[in-house]
């Protein structure tokens, strides 16, 4: 379990977060929405240690393995597809013969066999996420933070990408955080979702999702879309 | 495709080579400006004096540029480490860039003696403020999210700087290395200048000053333009040594 307790934070003059408390179990997939600005990044950043907090603390499990999935993808242009899947487990020191191997299963599993010597600048934005996922689920994380992952791809590539993601989790349940804009896509994804208000950050709501099977029919149910309209809504009361 | 990138730039050169003869022949006076033809002639007649002259310019030059690299390389890397060290020592490095190198030459020559030396370390101060300069600015501007995406996965300064800074700063650094490259044969130039006279069968630099007391016009051209061509030199290696390290995924190199 991660267990976030009375996590605060203040730029300067800006009360970002304030006093958050949440529990996320192992295994669950938990996404945060709300406003921009509303400090759900810098929350997920306190979780993942990049970031510290003005006030409260983060427990999570001894000797956890973490990783993060940033929005940009995060990738390093000068290496080709093989070597940037290696690059976390090189900075954790995966012995060689461990890197090869999983880098073939990996690549394999997010569909970009075929890619390995490709640089970045050659992959489209779809691709790029997955390479960047890639990258991160080799590394076999206790959990995964992923930070707007799907924001600058084309409405398309990101229900896919949506499918293949939940796919991945649904078989390795790594316990998921999730930062996003969109409704639709935090309902599709999660078991609940976080909603928090704008500046200075609050959980608002918590939303169980009951969806026990999530595939491309999920999206057109009345009981997915009830849900994402009710979320919505409750979004939709600070504009 | 090869010949349409090679006509233009030779097209200039055959203007540039008509005006020159046609100045020359209305000018009229050989001495002063000779045509392109005579200056080759004196090149021919004096290729082995020449050719011996550019072997010493292009050794200083060269030691000089390559310790400009090394002390340059080394001065940004523990500059980009800590920001009290860049604080501390960067204001030096831009006084290093606004020396009147030309006027401390011959104070260098006192301390170091009138040869090849001296001239080394006139080329290396001539050359090392870009290289600083650049490398500086490439380790400095890392990505701050793969600044973090290292951080949460290794924590030692040493991985983060062979792994990340200076594989990033390496556009930066050969930006360096290009201003630097005709910097250094400036400044091996500039020292033999300095040390001209008191130097016995010295490199282009000493000759060009022999020349023009003969009033060799001819030589004195032919001189600089072989001065001109080791610059270009330099600089055509480093920009083949860009394109090795770059072609795969920075956008200056990617066709």
């Amino acid at each position: 379990m991660i267990s976030v307790s009375g996590v605060s934070k203040l730029f300067d003059e800006i009360h970002a977060l304030d006093l958050i408390d949440l529990d996320i179990a192992t295994g669950e997939f938990i996404t945060i929405v709300g406003p921009s600005g509303c400090g759900k990044s810098t929350l997920l950043r306190i979780i993942a240690g990049i970031a510290t907090p003005t006030g409260g603390s983060i427990k999570k499990p001894d000797a956890s393995k973490g990783a993060f999935v940033f929005q940009d993808a995060a990738l390093l242009p000068w290496r080709n597809v093989q070597n940037n899947v290696e690059l976390l487990m090189e900075l954790e020191s995966v012995d060689k013969a461990e890197r090869e191997e999983k880098v073939r299963s990996a690549l394999q599993q997010v569909g970009l066999e075929g890619f390995e010597k490709s640089y970045p600048h050659q992959l489209s934005g779809g691709m790029k996420m997955r390479l960047s996922l890639a990258r991160s689920l080799v590394l076999r994380p206790d959990y995964l933070l992923m930070d707007e992952p799907l924001s600058s791809v084309d409405e398309l590539t990101r229900e896919v990408l949506q499918e293949e993601i939940h796919t991945l989790w649904n078989n390795d349940k790594f316990t998921s955080i999730l930062v996003t804009h969109n409704v639709a896509e935090a309902v599709y994804l999660s078991n609940r979702v976080i909603v928090m208000s704008p500046r200075p950050g609050r959980i608002t709501h918590i939303v169980d999702i009951p969806f026990k099977k999530r595939d491309r029919n999920l999206r057109s149910e009345t009981a997915y879309t009830k849900l994402v309209n009710d979320i919505s809504g409750k979004l939709r009361a600070w504009k | 495709m090869e010949i349409k990138k090679i006509l233009p730039p030779i097209l200039v050169l055959i203007i540039f080579l008509a005006i020159w003869s046609l100045g020359a022949k209305i000018y009229d006076m050989a001495f002063l400006l000779p045509g392109p033809l005579t200056v080759a002639e004196a090149f021919i007649k004096d290729f082995q004096l020449v050719i011996g002259g550019l072997w010493i310019t292009f050794q200083e030059a060269l030691y000089g540029y390559l310790l400009a690299i090394t002390i340059g390389m080394t001065f940004a890397a523990i500059m980009s480490q800590s920001r009290i060290l860049e604080r501390s020592f960067y204001p030096y490095a831009i006084l290093l860039q606004t020396l009147p190198a030309v006027a401390v030459a011959p104070l260098i020559v006192l301390w170091f003696g009138f040869d090849m030396q001296s001239v080394v370390i006139i080329s290396l101060i001539i050359s090392l403020f870009p290289i600083i300069n650049n490398t500086l600015l490439g380790l400095k501007s890392t990505s701050i999210t793969l600044v973090e995406l290292f951080q949460m996965h290794n924590q030692s300064r040493f991985v983060n700087f062979f792994k990340l800074r200076l594989p990033a700063a390496i556009p930066n650094v050969i930006a360096g290395l290009r201003i630097s490259a005709g910097l250094s044969v400036i400044g091996a130039i500039v020292g033999e200048f300095i040390i001209g006279s008191g130097s016995e069968g010295g490199g282009l630099g000493v000759m060009i000053i022999y020349a023009q007391a003969d009033l060799e016009t001819p030589l004195v051209i032919a001189l600089i333009l072989t001065a001109t061509a080791l610059g270009f030199a330099f600089f055509s290696i480093v920009s083949v040594l860009g394109h090795y390290l770059l072609h795969n995924w920075h956008e200056s190199e990617i066709a």
